[in-house]
């Protein structure tokens, strides 16, 4: 089991303070799922984990299994295992899924290793059924004029082709309808398994219906007010982000 | 080889001018320069990159002169309709001031200052001497900018004070009278912080005989003000003009120009906006018919200095006859100017077989991090719709009219005010219903 | 990427390598009317050549620099400086075996004979002033294909020759035409007999070796009344400290019905200056095509033209440049319409990185009574560095109804958000760079042929240096 581990973090993006003290624990074999209203600072963890360089750590740690990441680029925590499910794709004009899956899996071989083609893919074909992706998918160029849907099933496409042992899905259900929600979220609980940890971050409880975690946790301010079982969930569900949010307030104000 | 060059004389045009008026010395010294100036530099060469497309053989000024006042400035004043209800009008005449509304009490005692240049140039010395043609002529008219400066010129000082927003336009005629007259109109905006106005001036002519006009226009918008300025011209269909803006716009502040060319038989416009600070926004827009043997020669310059600004140019030309229309711009993009907006168009709409658009839409950038496109297109009416028109029972006339009304609405939507709008869109109109007759 | 240092390295190491050869013949540095006798004496060239070619260097010195619109750095060319004519001898070889040990070597490296083997239906490589090989397969030859020398071709086939040459591109269209028609020496002479479609592509391989020497090749391209044919070029020098000149003239005849392909691939040393004239003459249902890659040179003034003179004509440019830091890539198109409905296309995508500048200058032109012509020009500039520079001047002028044309442009650059979304998926910043700025160029790479297209993805095997800063 590995775990990936965030240790009192605070982190900064020009003056403004975003998180105040955060520690999570997450190990492979579970999902956990980040709830909390608009502002609260979700965004800005998966984003911190996978090295935006936006941001500023001030202090606190990312440990992947014991092991610091935060001096490390981008692409060095993403071959290591980490994955980001983007709320907002980036649009990649004229390189299409095929190129870039293909570029993004070599660059994970040892120098001189070629990517064998035909298991590329045979593999490739396999997820996108998943996905319910027709073939044609495959020569688009990654993101461009795709719909909101289109957009979420190729970052689950690809976390599926990268098998990351981390995966950081940030609002994966925002801008889904009810069918897409349930393809994509088909798609995620078919990577679940127990070298895979997830972390599910969303405004709302619907996508756990689909995706039910082992943990929930309240994120509000910048920090994790509480945590506790899926039943957390249904409770914020039912009475907002308030009751959570007033203490914080009082501590802001003073 | 063509070494076509065109022929400027000078003294003509200016020395009834110079003995007029009660100018303070740094104006008379500034016009000293100017006409040194005016001596120095080159006509404008055919093979001028600047000039590409032109006529300079049209820029013969041999037969213009300073004119002699107008012979009835009160019925010259009464022909000065324009919108209406305005918050000031100023009537010029032969380079000469004829009547003046002044603003209400309550914008002067807020501080609202509109006054002739020439008196402006004394009471206002500071402010008139830091803006008036503190731009560099850049776009290829810098020997009649100099022309201009050297003395005759006449016109309005505005002064919108900090806070303060004028409701309604501030509307200045200038009338040109008489065989071969000159006349030199100019505009000096200042809107200060946070301040709002509208500005229109329409040039006229007060019968068909050819005239000069070289007018110059300074508008300076600063941080987070609101300007919009709106420029008819309507000299008679034999005139040589032309008429060289600047504007300068500050912080968060923006600026909306719309150009309406209507009459002259040579009309050259040269429009520069500069976005000197972050946030600044620059509106540039233009509608122009050009028909019989008209020619309208713009050349634009969108300047970004500073990051976040944007500056969108809309130039739309509807040509029939003989008429000739040149678009050239360029959109340039300063090193360290990043998130840049930028967006230049022009649109050209042919009526008739030999007239002749050419479009030049230009980019010059040197930051990395912009959005900057442009694009020129160039079409005629559509049959398809022309013959739907038709099938309706519109006569082929007017439906050529309502097509080419509706290909010019993109521009007039742009006019943030109704009144203006209406007044601006029934010009057009009346201009285009000859155009497609003759 | 304004706050990242971030260089683009292209490989132009293929061409920098020089081996030593001796000149048998050598005019000297200068260009004056004895320069001329030289040539015209050892090349053997009728007395029509010798006049056409001094009244052109009379064009060349009336005519000014075109500094009031194009790079000062025109202004570094000394022209009294330069070597006009180098050569080992006059008659190109017919077979590699006969090509001189010390030339053969410099082709064999650049992989020329190989690629004729594999997929070409002609080649000629030119070795500074002369071609040092030239050879066209049989079944070509015998279906009446011409494809030969400059030289060669107004010596032995005056009665083709004659009648096009210097009819597409006038001595005096500009300075660098007019000291073409001047100095020329090399470049092909092709003709395509009626009908006859030629199913793979004649290459010329340009060369130069020689330090201070300036390659002025002509080329005349004639395809005969539904005829057909592609032509390739590719050109490499060795890096030298002083400046090299190339400018060549090419003239391109497609009559009735025939089509005329003709690909580029610039990949000059940073201190050639490329200042190149091409047109092509397109008649009634003809179609020109200039497929134009230019990666290297220091400046690169190029702006591939097509007249349309009989109806439905086509005339096409599709063009990439790549502008590296100290590099000016002044490149675009001409498209005159001189017939109805005749139909031309431009799309232009170029990318500036480091201190280097793209330019886009684009001419169309729509006479007065023509009907049913149609242009469609785009041009996208990607810039990779903050003090990258990209321009753009297109003159279009339209007269009279029944025409349409239209220009779009852009520019945009890498984010540093599309960036970030590569890494995350395991790419360094280095290849993620790489790979859009592939992307961006992908859908005209894919109009070159299939051996050429790889070669250019190999040309521009981006490689990426530096660090976030």
């Amino acid at each position: 089991m590995k775990h990936l581990k965030i240790d009192n973090l605070h982190v900064s993006i020009g003056d403004r303070e975003i998180l105040r003290g955060l520690s999570l624990d997450l190990p492979t074999g579970q999902v956990h799922a980040i709830m909390g209203p608009n502002g609260s600072g979700k965004s800005t963890l998966a984003k911190v984990i996978a090295g935006h360089p936006d941001y500023t750590v001030t202090s606190g740690d990312v440990l992947f299994d014991g092991e610091s990441i935060l001096e490390m680029e981008p692409d060095v925590r993403a071959r290591k295992g980490i994955f980001l499910a983007f709320q907002y794709p980036s649009e990649i004009p004229g390189v299409t899924i095929a190129n870039f899956l293909r570029a993004a899996l070599q660059a994970r071989l040892p120098e001189g290793e070629e990517l064998e083609a035909t298991e590329y893919y045979a593999k490739l074909y396999e997820k996108m059924d998943l996905l319910e992706m027709p073939r044609t998918f495959t020569s688009r160029p990654v993101n461009e004029g795709f719909s909101g849907g289109e957009k979420k099933r190729c970052e689950i496409l690809q976390m599926a082709m990268l098998q990351p042992t981390f995966a950081l899905l940030d609002e994966t259900d925002s801008g889904l309808d009810i069918d897409a929600l349930k393809i994509v979220s088909h798609g995620v609980n078919s990577l679940r398994g127990p070298d895979t940890g997830m972390l599910v971050i969303t405004h709302y409880q619907r996508l756990l219906d689909y995706i039910v975690p082992d943990v929930v946790h309240v994120m509000v301010n910048g920090r994790i007010v509480e945590s506790g079982t899926k039943e957390l969930a249904l409770k914020l569900e039912a009475e907002g982000y308030d009751w959570a949010n007033e203490p914080e307030a009082e501590a802001v104000g003073a | 080889m063509n070494m076509a060059t065109a022929p400027v004389s000078g003294v003509p045009l200016i020395e009834g001018a110079l003995v007029e008026g009660h100018w303070p010395e740094w104006f008379v010294a500034s016009r000293q320069r100017g006409w040194e100036d005016f001596q120095k530099l080159p006509a404008p060469a055919a093979k001028d990159e600047k000039w590409r497309f032109s006529n300079v053989r049209a820029l013969s000024l041999d037969a213009f002169r300073y004119p002699g006042a107008v012979a009835d400035a009160a019925a010259l004043t009464a022909r000065s309709t324009g919108l209406g209800e305005s918050a000031a009008r100023f009537v010029f005449g032969n380079n000469r001031l004829l009547s003046a509304t002044a603003p209400a009490a309550d914008l002067v005692a807020a501080g609202l200052v509109i006054m002739t240049l020439e008196e402006a140039a004394t009471k206002h010395a500071d402010l008139v001497q830091k803006h008036f043609m503190a731009q560099e002529a850049k776009l290829g008219s810098a020997k009649y900018a100099a022309l201009h400066r050297s003395g005759p010129i006449n016109g309005v000082f505005i002064r919108v004070p900090k806070n303060l927003e004028v409701a309604q336009p501030i509307e200045i005629f200038h009338w040109v009278e008489g065989e071969s007259s000159a006349v030199f109109p100019h505009t000096l905006v200042v809107c200060e912080r946070h301040s709002k106005a509208t500005v229109v001036d329409c040039f006229r002519s007060a019968d068909g005989a050819p005239a000069f006009a070289c007018g110059v226009n300074d508008l300076v918008v600063e941080e987070g003000a609101k300007l919009n300025y709106v420029a008819v011209q309507q000299w008679s269909p034999s005139s040589v003009a032309f008429h060289l803006n600047s504007t300068i716009v500050g912080r968060d502040a923006s600026c909306l120009g719309m150009q309406v060319n209507l009459g002259g038989k040579f009309v050259r416009n040269e429009n520069y906006s500069r976005m000197v600070s972050e946030g600044a926004r620059s509106d540039m827009l233009s509608v122009n018919i050009a028909s019989d043997e008209q020619m309208i020669d713009q050349r634009t310059f969108q300047d970004h200095a500073k990051p976040n600004a944007t500056s969108d140019l809309l130039y739309q030309n509807a040509l029939t006859g003989k008429g000739r229309t040149v678009f050239s711009g360029v959109i340039r993009v300063e090193p360290g100017a990043h998130k840049t907006d930028a967006y230049q168009k022009v649109r050209n709409i042919v009526l008739s077989d030999d007239a002749e658009a050419n479009s030049m839409p230009g980019l010059e950038i040197e930051a990395d991090d912009v959005r900057c496109t442009h694009g020129a297109t160039t079409a005629q009416i559509d049959d398809r719709e022309l013959f739907y028109l038709e099938a309706r029972g519109i006569r082929p006339d007017a439906a050529r009219q309502l097509l080419v009304m509706g290909f010019f609405n993109t521009v007039l939507d742009r006019l943030p005010d109704a009144r203006l709008r209406g007044h601006i869109e029934g010009l057009v109109e009346a201009r285009l219903t000859s155009a497609l007759r003759s | 990427m304004s706050d990242t240092q971030t260089q683009l390295e292209i490989d132009r190491e293929k061409g920098n390598f020089r081996y030593d050869v001796d000149y048998e013949f050598d005019a000297g540095t200068g260009l004056t009317e004895k320069t001329i006798d030289y040539i015209c004496d050892v090349k053997g060239e009728p007395d029509w050549i010798r006049e056409f070619r001094k009244d052109a260097l009379r064009k060349f010195h009336e005519k000014p620099m075109p500094t009031h619109w194009a790079s000062k750095d025109l202004e570094n060319i000394v022209f009294d400086n330069i070597r006009y004519y180098l050569s080992q001898g006059q008659k190109p070889k017919r077979s590699w075996d006969e090509v001189p040990e010390d030339v053969k070597r410099t082709f064999e490296r650049l992989g020329i004979p190989e690629q004729e083997r594999k997929f070409l239906a002609g080649v000629e490589a030119q070795f500074d002033s002369e071609a040092a090989y030239s050879n066209i397969k049989e079944a070509v030859g015998k279906q009446g294909v011409i494809f030969v020398g400059s030289t060669e071709g107004l010596k032995e086939h005056p009665e083709i020759f004659r009648k096009w040459f210097g009819k597409v591109i006038p001595t005096g269209d500009n300075k660098f035409s007019a000291l073409n028609s001047a100095a020329f020496s090399g470049g092909s002479f092709i003709y395509v007999p009626p009908g006859v479609k030629v199913s793979h592509p004649l290459q010329a391989y340009f060369r130069i070796n020689a330090e201070n020497f300036g390659q002025f090749e002509r080329t005349l391209i004639i395809a005969d009344e539904g005829a057909e044919v592609t032509y390739m070029e590719g050109c490499t020098a060795p890096k030298f400290d002083t400046a090299t000149l190339h400018s060549a003239v090419v003239e391109l005849v497609a009559l009735k019905g025939a089509k005329i392909q003709y690909i580029t691939v610039q990949n000059w040393s940073n201190n050639v200056f490329n200042l190149v004239t091409k047109r092509g003459l397109a008649m009634e249902d003809a179609e020109v095509k200039w497929i134009d890659c230019n990666i290297g040179s220091r400046l690169t003034m190029k702006y591939p033209g097509v007249v349309m003179k009989g109806r439905r004509a086509r005339g096409e440019v599709i063009s990439i440049a790549l502008a590296g830091d100290g590099q000016h890539q002044d490149t675009g198109a001409k498209m005159i319409h001189a017939a109805d409905d005749t139909t031309s296309n431009i799309v232009s995508k170029s990318i500036s990185v480091g201190t280097g500048r793209a330019t886009y200058r684009g001419m169309v032109n729509v006479p007065r009574h023509l009907k049913g012509c149609k242009n469609n020009t785009e041009c996208d500039a990607l810039l990779i560095n903050t003090n990258s520079r990209t321009d753009t001047y297109p003159a279009i002028t339209v007269r009279g109804t029944g025409n349409a044309c239209q220009h779009e442009a852009s520019v945009s650059q890498v984010s540093e958000e599309q960036i970030f979304y590569m890494q995350q998926r395991g790419l360094t910043e280095g290849q993620a760079m790489s790979l859009s700025v592939n992307g961006f160029i992908n859908d005209l790479v894919r109009e070159f042929p299939m051996e050429y297209s790889v070669e250019l993805k190999r040309l521009i095997d981006l490689e990426m240096e530096g660090s976030v800063g």
